[in-house]
């Protein structure tokens, strides 16, 4: 079985207006959104920009919207879209490239300022810089109550899309960037670390500035619950002002 | 490379209003923010209004007829939605905002609207037939 599936794509490039364009592709039945968006790219526009690595929702490499809401193509089958027409813009809240492709730079920053970086062993250096390896979750020094294993996070930016408030203020460290350094909390006891961590997190363009819409933890396909780690991160800021008012 | 075009970045706030999702904590994030401006318009009205009574009788009096009139008293009832809407809603806001309830943010949202509705048919009972 095949499916016949109109596809209306959103297309950009700098110092052009930018238009919709709409492909008729033809998919097979079990086919997700992306498989639909390389058939538009190979029959009928090779200048179509888009992105993708995995196919299977473990690189985060292919996020856009789709019909309005922040997915993963490469598993948003197309028969969910009743055989109707697809709209498919790009991520908000990012500079775009140009059409599907967004400018990731500035979410890979905020996740790298709270030192976390997923590298191979082999790397030692990003941009020139050298880097420490994140070190994985040590069991002893691991808290009793339990977490999310932040490494569930794709980094795939559909929580900053999602975010009504990065719409508002592009200075917003943004929902991963906060839960990597929830997650980063988490690994440590280490007093100065947890300071430096909550000092990152404890500003005005950063967990003060959410305003509690929860788009982040809807919207994210890998249940990394941003928007709960965002509330954990005030409550242990809070926590921390309370100790030293009563000098506890 | 940011094709944002800048008419379209002035504008951005009103994807604060952007209920597309129609996800729970969307929707009471929208009605914090509708709300919000309505209660500052008010506060103006009323400020407005409390400036007739500066002029006595003959500026207060004519005034107090049109406030009891039905259409004025939906006024009203609007007014008193706006309250309970915002400050039920502000209180969730805060205790998640402070790490309490945070998984329970949506049943939280539904029996603080909940009880909003029962206090705001109350008022509106003692509005009209009181
Ligand atoms: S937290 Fe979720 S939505 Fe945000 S980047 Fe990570 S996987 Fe994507």
């Amino acid at each position: 079985m095949s499916l016949q599936v109109t596809l209306k794509i959103l297309r950009s490039r700098p110092h052009q207006e930018q238009r919709y364009d709409t492909f008729d592709v033809t998919v097979p039945d079990a086919a997700n959104v992306l498989d639909a968006i390389e058939q538009a790219w190979a029959h009928h526009d090779r200048d179509l920009m888009f992105r993708h690595a995995c196919h299977h929702a473990s690189c985060g490499t292919c996020a856009v919207r789709i019909n309005g809401r922040e997915k993963l193509p490469c598993i948003a089958p197309v028969k969910d879209y009743d055989g109707g027409e697809i709209k498919i813009e790009p991520l908000r809240n990012f500079p775009i490239v140009g059409d599907l492709v967004v400018d990731v730079a500035p979410f890979f920053q905020n996740q790298e300022a709270s030192d976390f970086i997923i590298t191979r062993p082999t790397e030692n250096e990003l941009d020139g810089k050298a880097i420490a390896h994140t070190q994985g979750l040590d069991p002893e020094s691991a808290p009793t109550v339990p977490f999310n294993r932040f490494e569930n996070c794709v980094e795939c930016g559909i929580c900053l899309s999602a975010c009504p408030t990065m719409s508002a203020d592009y200075k917003f460290f943004g929902p991963a960037g906060l839960a990597a350094i929830k997650r980063q909390l988490d690994k440590t006891t280490d007093a100065n670390e947890r300071e430096k961590l909550l000092h990152l997190a404890d500003d005005e363009h950063g967990v003060w500035r959410c305003h509690s819409a929860w788009e982040c933890t809807e919207a994210c396909p890998q249940s990394v619950f941003p928007a709960e780690s965002i509330m954990a991160l005030r409550k242990e800021i809070n926590a921390q002002r309370f100790k030293k008012f009563f000098r506890l | 490379m940011n094709l944002y075009r800048p008419e379209l970045k002035r504008f951005r706030f009103l994807r604060w209003f952007d209920f597309r999702s129609w996800r729970l904590g969307m929707l009471a994030y929208i009605l914090n923010r509708v709300t919000a401006i309505g209660l500052v318009v008010y506060l103006y009205l009323h400020l407005a209004v409390l400036f007739l009574l500066a002029q006595g009788p003959s500026g207060w009096d004519p005034f107090i007829q049109i406030a009891r009139t039905p259409w004025f008293l939906m006024l009203d009832v609007i007014l008193l939605a706006g309250l309970l809407i915002h400050g039920l809603n502000g209180l969730r806001v805060a205790l998640t905002g402070f790490g309490y309830g945070v998984r329970s943010q949506k049943p939280l949202f539904i029996a603080l609207m909940i009880f909003a509705a029962i206090v705001l048919a109350v008022g509106v009972f003692k509005m009209f037939m009181g």
